[in-house]
């Protein structure tokens, strides 16, 4: 919301600069976001008169002008301007002036003829052309021939550029405050000033009521909708351009004139906050007006000329053929003010804001008016309105008031009542504010107090609790004043739970093995699970959570898995030439299991540590070691890694889940390489998919001290021929099964294939370490177990002993 | 005899001084003292001196001994002491080579931001919360104060899966399932993601991070808020910062409160990062609704309590002169090593 310090001056003695009144607005609540000092970047810029124009020698398109500037000074200006002739008045740049943007004007030589000057649009003044509709936009602006009285007069105060324009950001719950007349209120507040309420006449207006005015009726079939709708009349209507003073007023807060009557609708919106709206009544068919719901597929041409779809959700402004409005948002075509113009109805009405809302965006207008009422306004200020709109038609002399009013008001305004609980408030603040103080406050912000009952004005709707009067006390009192305390309560322990712990441990890790963090979006497309091999009926399709109004065909999913996000970060830094390349990211992953979204529970989310590497010197090995290292830090002992050919995204020969228990705390292996393909990497990528939840469930419950034993190990290395698809993980397996307890360790330490052994073959040694903890073990002992041992590998390996 | 004992000492002595390294020394030293040594000779001959004379002539043999031992340690430890010189010149190596070392990867950005914040708030007794980033709308919306028709539910604004379930738009719905389901006192903070619909640009992400703190037991009021985050400014942004309310508008709190703090990068004297303000929003703040603790089930009249959260981004990119947000998305490691 805009407003000049000249306009909010009627509302309250300003003596202080802007900026410190800016400061001092900010404080209480009305942030200022700028303030604009109109003209500010003018400079020596003149009001001129064209004593001639003569052709120019050189050129075609150029004239050579001699310009009055007063002061008995006579200027040769060059210009290309088409629009002028002699005896214009018109605004001069001189030598050594400055206008908008930084553009200094200085004397040379256009096409060799000197130009001591400019001749300036508006455009080259930094004003809107709007706001001039009489100029055009490529050409000089022309004054006023009765400017040709104040030659050599500075522009910026022939044309009114001299206020000082603040621009507030005005939170939803104060609409009072997209006001003039609000605004007005919290400076007299907030400066400690009275209040000078210039529209007190309108209060003490006493417009008798009719049901019906110069033949027109009004009907609300919504009252839920329309809580109240007030029409008066204007006769003997003159439609022409508004007075400069009021011109002036509405360019300050950024709205252009129109004609008299719109500028009057604008110019009451802006000083009171309430939208109005005026039309001409003989566009009115059967001069009856209902507010009512939008029937189905009914449509209707707003004023700016689109046409709007309209639905049995919106509220409309109709006549007893067809709508005319859209209510609180803009009128229609069919009832605009003309130029032909004799009687104009101005409607003054309140309507539920969630509507409004609703209404705007879904025919996609968000006006002036409807982010108002979507606020949430007064119906009781829609009264005052209507009457001060009515006043000024006839102060401007745009026509003449019809005694009376139709005044349809069935949903009143509820009035708030709110215990004034001192004690509360300051304990809530953590003040010392005595009683009297905060009454103080609230009077001058026209809250009556009686009997320690505060009821706020009709203004102000936001007032309901007593939290709400706390603020306003608050505000005043001043919110820099409010003291620094430490919450003096129970003391809670706080920290961090398990999963955070286990987290924390395993990142920093991560970290310190050359593993960089990166942070990515939750998002995903079909796209982007196909580029990873997933396609058709698969489970992370089937179970993606879908976004009904994506940002875009990129981000349609919450993604089901985190490995398309990955090979996307591994790609980007391929694509930046970056070498050795080592990520990880905790993030989540969303799966709709067991249709839980269609039965209105929430998706299962998962937290999932992955790894992505590319790197000449890393293989499956070295993640399968940074995957155990991390399970062993969470505090799991027991895995159970098994070969997995199925998941897609891997390479099949190189890929494992690993099993605590029932669970798959982790997939790790090698890109399937149409992956890498797709994603345009040339090297092998790891991958790996932590569940962090899953680890935390398995990870170590406590630890507890075991006692170094004292009694010597037994050493026995046995070495083996078998086929080449046996995994060594089987041989770990039968020798853990048959050792049982006294196994301290089996380390493999040869693994070889050679001719002799033949094709197929491989030879594997591993070194068994056996121990007890309370006593030493015979010899006898371990060679019965190495027996067994050696019986079961040739029984279910097919294994050779070699000796 | 004595003579004998004597010149034996002369010519050992001698040679002991003129032994040029270790090896020669331990030859004399066998020579005279060992099994077969001219010195151990004469005192196994000693059977065949007069009694009398045994005792005179063994202690003379034994003080040789002795003294010729100690010149031998001496020149031992000299020549020890010579090898140790020797491998100090010869072992010099040239320090500044390249290291055998383990590259360290390295923290995203905005991890470190809200390590940092859980460090801070964790020492002064809060829990580090969490919930779900698919929410109800209920917990995102209607139990925060902010009705059906709330322009905040806008589809402009936030993502929808169906009308009833979000993609959390802030991270307060984690409050309103904390208040819900456990008694006061709570003091917690929820870091996490966050979901709007905006446009990916310098500045804006339709993903980015929020932190959240809730504070609700008997008497909590606003100065507590205003002291605690004052704690909070300086400890995450040195000890110089202030920090000022300033009154704003928030659905779920009221009083509702934004805070400044001085530019942690001029110290408040105006700045580009401030621009030339002096002064940095930092985070909206104010006291929890009393409509908030009535849906989340908490007796407002028995129990009061602040709300703070801001943006993670919004505090890294300013920390660290980060100028354009997507930066942070791209996971380049060129930038990513930086941190």
């Amino acid at each position: 919301m805009k407003a000049s310090i000249e306009w909010l001056n009627e509302y309250a003695d300003i003596q202080i600069e802007p900026k410190k009144l800016g400061d001092i607005l900010t404080m209480t609540g009305s942030k200022v976001e700028t303030i604009e000092q109109q003209g500010g970047d003018i400079q020596n810029v003149v009001v001129g008169k064209i004593l001639e124009i003569k052709p120019h020698i050189n050129s075609d398109h150029l004239v050579v002008t001699k310009v009055d500037v007063g002061n008995k000074e006579i200027l040769q200006i060059v210009t290309g301007a088409k629009n002028i002739k002699e005896g214009d008045v018109v605004p001069i740049a001189k030598d050594g002036s400055k206008l908008p943007g930084g553009v200094e004007i200085k004397t040379g030589k256009l096409r060799g003829i000197d130009s001591c000057g400019m001749m300036c649009s508006v455009g080259e003044l930094g004003l809107d052309i709007h706001s001039y509709p009489d100029q055009i936009e490529d050409g000089i602006m022309i004054l006023k021939p009765e400017l040709e009285k104040n030659l050599g007069e500075d522009i910026r105060k022939v044309l009114g550029l001299n206020q000082t324009i603040f621009d507030f950001e005005i939170t939803p719950n104060r609409p009072d405050c997209l006001s003039i007349e609000g605004l007005g209120r919290e400076v007299a507040v907030s400066l400690d000033v009275p209040f000078k309420n210039p529209r007190k006449n309108i209060e003490e207006m006493n417009v008798p009521d009719k049901k019906d005015l110069e033949g027109l009726t009004v009907e609300i079939t919504a009252p839920d909708l329309c809580y109240r709708y007030i029409a008066r009349i204007v006769k003997n209507v003159k439609i022409g351009p508004s007075p400069d003073w009021m011109v002036k007023r509405l360019n300050s807060c950024g709205v252009r004139a129109i004609n008299n009557i719109v500028d009057i609708t604008n110019y009451v919106m802006l000083e009171m906050g309430q939208p109005m709206h005026a039309f001409d009544i003989n566009s009115i068919e059967g001069k009856h007006i209902t507010v009512r719901r939008a029937k189905k597929d009914e449509k209707i041409i707003t004023l700016d000329d689109q046409e709007r779809n309209l639905n049995e959700n919106m509220l409309v402004i109709a006549d007893s053929k067809k709508p005319v409005a859209i209510a609180g948002v803009m009128g229609g075509q069919n009832s605009e003010i003309e130029s032909s113009t004799q009687t104009v109805v101005f409607e003054s009405a309140v309507f539920y804001g969630g509507s409004i809302r609703k209404t705007a965006k879904a025919v996609g207008l968000r006006t002036e008016a409807s982010s108002r009422y979507e606020k949430g306004l007064s119906p009781e200020n829609a009264l005052r309105a209507v009457n001060r709109a009515v006043e000024l038609a006839e102060e401007i002399g745009a026509g003449k008031a019809v005694d009376g009013k139709i005044d349809v008001y069935p949903t009143k305004q509820k009035v708030s009542k709110i215990p004034l609980q001192v004690e509360k408030i300051n304990l809530l603040l953590g003040t010392n504010i005595s009683k009297q103080e905060m009454i103080n406050t609230l009077q001058k912000l026209e809250m009556k107090v009686e009997n320690d009952i505060i009821t706020p004005p009709y203004f102000r709707q936001d007032v309901e609790q007593v939290a709400d009067v706390a603020e306003e006390v608050l505000r005043f009192y001043g919110y820099d004043k409010l003291g620094t305390t430490l919450i003096n309560a129970e003391t809670t322990l706080g920290g961090k739970n398990k999963e955070q712990k286990i987290t924390d441990i395993i990142s920093q890790f991560l970290v310190n093995s050359g593993l960089s963090e990166i942070c990515t979006y939750g998002f995903l497309s079909e796209k982007d699970l196909a580029k990873c091999n997933i396609t058709g009926d698969n489970e992370y399709i089937k179970e993606a959570v879908k976004i009904q109004n994506p940002l875009s065909e990129d981000y349609t999913l919450m993604k089901p898995t985190s490995v398309p996000t990955m090979m996307q970060m591994l790609a980007n830094n391929n694509n930046y030439k970056n070498k050795e390349v080592k990520l990880f990211d905790i993030s989540r992953i969303y799966q709709n299991k067991e249709n839980a979204i269609e039965n209105g529970k929430l998706p299962q989310e998962s937290n999932i540590l992955t790894i992505g590497i590319y790197s000449e010197k890393e293989d499956f090995y070295t993640l399968k070691g940074l995957v155990e290292n991390i399970l062993e830090l969470a505090g799991i002992s027991k895995i159970d890694v098994r070969k997995e050919v199925n998941n897609k995204m891997y390479h099949p020969g190189r890929c494992a889940n690993i099993n605590v228990g029932k669970d798959i705390i982790a997939t790790i292996g090698e890109a399937n390489p149409l992956l890498t393909k797709n994603y345009g990497i040339s090297q092998r990528v790891l991958l790996a998919e932590i569940n962090i939840d899953k680890i935390t469930k398995y990870g170590r419950k406590s630890q507890k001290y075991v006692p170094i034993t004292k009694f010597p190990a037994v050493e026995r290395d046995i070495s083996m021929v078998l086929d080449e698809n046996i995994e060594v993980g089987e041989i770990e397996k039968i020798i853990q099964k048959k050792a049982k307890k006294i196994l301290e360790d089996a380390r493999l330490f040869d693994i070889y294939r050679s001719e002799k052994l033949g094709k197929g073959k491989k030879s594997v040694a591993y070194s068994l370490k056996f121990r007890m903890q309370d006593r030493t073990l015979t010899d006898e002992e371990v060679n019965d177990i190495m027996k067994q041992i050696i019986a079961e590998l040739e029984k279910n390996l097919g294994a050779e002993l070699r000796k | 005899m004595k003579e004998q004992i004597a010149q034996i000492k002369e010519r050992a002595l001698n040679e002991i001084e003129s032994a040029t390294n270790a090896k020669i020394l331990d030859e004399v030293r066998v020579k005279y003292l060992g099994k077969k040594g001219e010195l151990t000779l004469i005192l196994r001959g000693m059977g065949s001196l007069a009694p009398e004379e045994r005792p005179i002539i063994g202690s003379l043999v034994n003080e040789v001994r002795d003294e010729l031992e100690n010149k031998i340690e001496e020149r031992e430890t000299y020549f020890e002491n010579l090898e140790i010189e020797r491998k100090l010149v010869e072992e010099n190596i040239d320090v500044t080579m390249p290291s055998k070392r383990n590259n360290l990867g390295s923290v995203h950005p905005i991890t470190q931001i809200i390590n940092d914040v859980k460090e801070i708030f964790i020492g002064m007794g809060y829990e580090i919360a969490d919930g779900p980033e698919v929410e109800l709308a209920t917990y995102n919306f209607d139990k925060l104060n902010t009705p059906p028709d709330h322009p905040a539910r806008d589809v402009q604004d936030t993502f929808y899966i169906t009308e009833d379930i979000v993609l959390r738009s802030q991270t307060s719905p984690v409050q309103a399932r904390v208040m819900e389901s456990k008694k006061p006192p709570i003091k917690i903070i929820c870091p996490g993601a966050v979901y709007r619909s905006d446009s990916v640009d310098a500045t804006h992400s339709p993903v980015f991070h929020q932190i959240e703190g809730l504070v609700i037991d008997k008497n909590i009021s606003m100065a507590d808020l205003k002291g605690t985050l004052e704690m909070f400014a300086k400890k995450c942004l040195g000890e110089k910062t202030q920090i000022r309310f300033r009154p704003h508008h928030f659905p779920f709190t009221e009083p509702s409160a934004e805070a400044d703090v001085s530019c942690f990068v001029c110290g408040g004297k105006g700045c580009r990062v401030c621009k030339g303000e002096g002064w940095i929003e930092l985070l909206g703040c104010g006291m929890v609704h009393p409509n908030v603790l009535r849906y989340c089930g908490i007796d407002p009249e028995e129990y009061t309590g602040f709300a703070f959260g801001f943006g993670v981004e919004r505090i890294a990119m300013a920390k660290f002169g980060i100028d354009d947000m997507r930066l942070l998305y791209e996971n380049d490691v060129r930038f990513l090593k930086q941190f």
